[in-house]
């Protein structure tokens, strides 16, 4: 369950990024998180919530964008999309040795966490007019 | 003195959108390069050692103390969910060693060992141990600083633990196939769960140890790098 504790970093930062631009309500938040991450995007949600409530994020909805890695090698060029090897494992990575030259293949990709838009209700404008 | 102030309110449903970049877990890792920064600037190298619960992690650390600190300054800093046995199991050979507890969590983090860190006296080492919470997914996403990653399994796990938990693999520099010995009795094939690794990690050291008989454990301090000052 380290979810929880992503959860918990997540709601920090929106919490910090709503105060700098005075808003008092998130509505929505956009992440990115690459397939080879292991999160459950399932307990990441649900964490989320629990960590929510009391909060300006409270009701916050997240949406998340996942992302596919892929193989290269540094020898010859060769990429591949990365795929699922084994699905009865529900994950796998493939052979990270080049097909075509034999050299070792790299991941690139696939290891993203990030918020990408944050949605939010617009702080009020407080316009000051001095008499001087 | 007369001052008047114009309030201007959102309408409700007047919604804006701030378009970022953020790494979710970057407070993590801005701790993990402070950690990696500090180590450094004391000349202290670190292990993570992480491994499935009784891979033998406790006792491989102690076995490859036993062997080192005679040439090394060492320090063993043991994360647990609760309890000191593995500390009080370590402090048995007299290095310094500091008990992490996480409590509910199911990993070490970067602030933890900053504050693990801090009880210990590093212009005085040269070498630590850090054993991670016994568990082969979570501790992969929480790097914590160290400059050299051991991970431990044994063939009691069976044979799917690398197949089965790839990531944990990927930035291991060695990783220990522990209980050889009891490998005939568990109808595991150790080269199986090499072979497993090779595919994952081409550039990983695969050593097999027994800490019971000893086996193994010279090897995984040369692969470590450890092997003299």
């Amino acid at each position: 369950m380290h979810e929880f504790s992503i959860a918990s970093s997540l709601a920090e930062t929106l919490l910090d990024l709503a105060k700098k631009q005075g808003s008092t309500k998130v509505l929505e938040v956009y992440l990115k998180i690459g397939k080879l991450r292991v999160i459950s995007l399932d307990q990441l949600t649900f964490s989320y919530e629990i960590v929510a409530k009391g909060t300006i994020l409270e009701g916050s909805r997240l949406t998340i964008e996942e992302t596919a890695g892929s193989v290269k090698c540094l020898n010859c060029n060769y990429t591949d999309k990365f795929e699922q090897e084994d699905l009865s494992f529900h994950f796998g990575i493939p052979p990270m040795i080049c097909p075509r030259c034999g050299a070792n293949l790299i991941l690139e990709g696939g290891d993203e966490c990030l918020i990408t838009k944050v949605r939010m209700l617009a702080p009020s404008t407080v316009a000051e007019s001095s008499e001087a | 003195m007369a001052k008047h102030v114009d309030v201007v309110t959102s309408s409700e449903g007047e919604v804006f959108d701030v378009e970022l970049e953020v790494d979710i877990l970057k407070e993590n890792q801005r701790l993990a390069n402070e950690n990696r920064a500090r180590l450094e600037s004391n000349g202290v190298h670190a292990i993570d050692v992480m491994g499935s619960v009784g891979s033998g992690k406790t006792s491989l650390i102690k076995a490859m103390v036993s062997q080192l600190k005679k040439s090394f300054r060492i320090a063993v800093i043991e994360g647990d969910v609760t309890t000191t046995i593995d500390s009080d199991l370590i402090a048995s050979e007299g290095v310094p060693t500091v008990q992490v507890n996480t409590g509910k969590e199911c990993h070490l983090d970067a602030n933890l060992i900053r504050k693990a860190l801090d009880k210990i006296a590093l212009e005085r080492l040269d070498l630590i141990f850090i054993e991670n919470v016994g568990n082969l997914i979570c501790p992969a996403e929480f790097p914590l600083g160290s400059d050299r990653r051991l991970v431990v399994i044994s063939v009691t796990e069976g044979p799917y633990m690398v197949v089965k938990h790839p990531m944990m693999f990927l930035d291991a520099q060695v990783v220990a196939i522990n209980k050889v010995d009891l490998a005939a009795a568990m109808e595991v094939d150790p080269n199986k769960l090499r072979a497993d690794v090779a595919r994952l990690n081409p550039k990983a050291n695969t050593v097999y140890t027994s800490c019971r008989n000893g086996t193994g454990v010279a090897d995984v301090v040369e692969k470590l790098g450890l092997n003299r000052r």
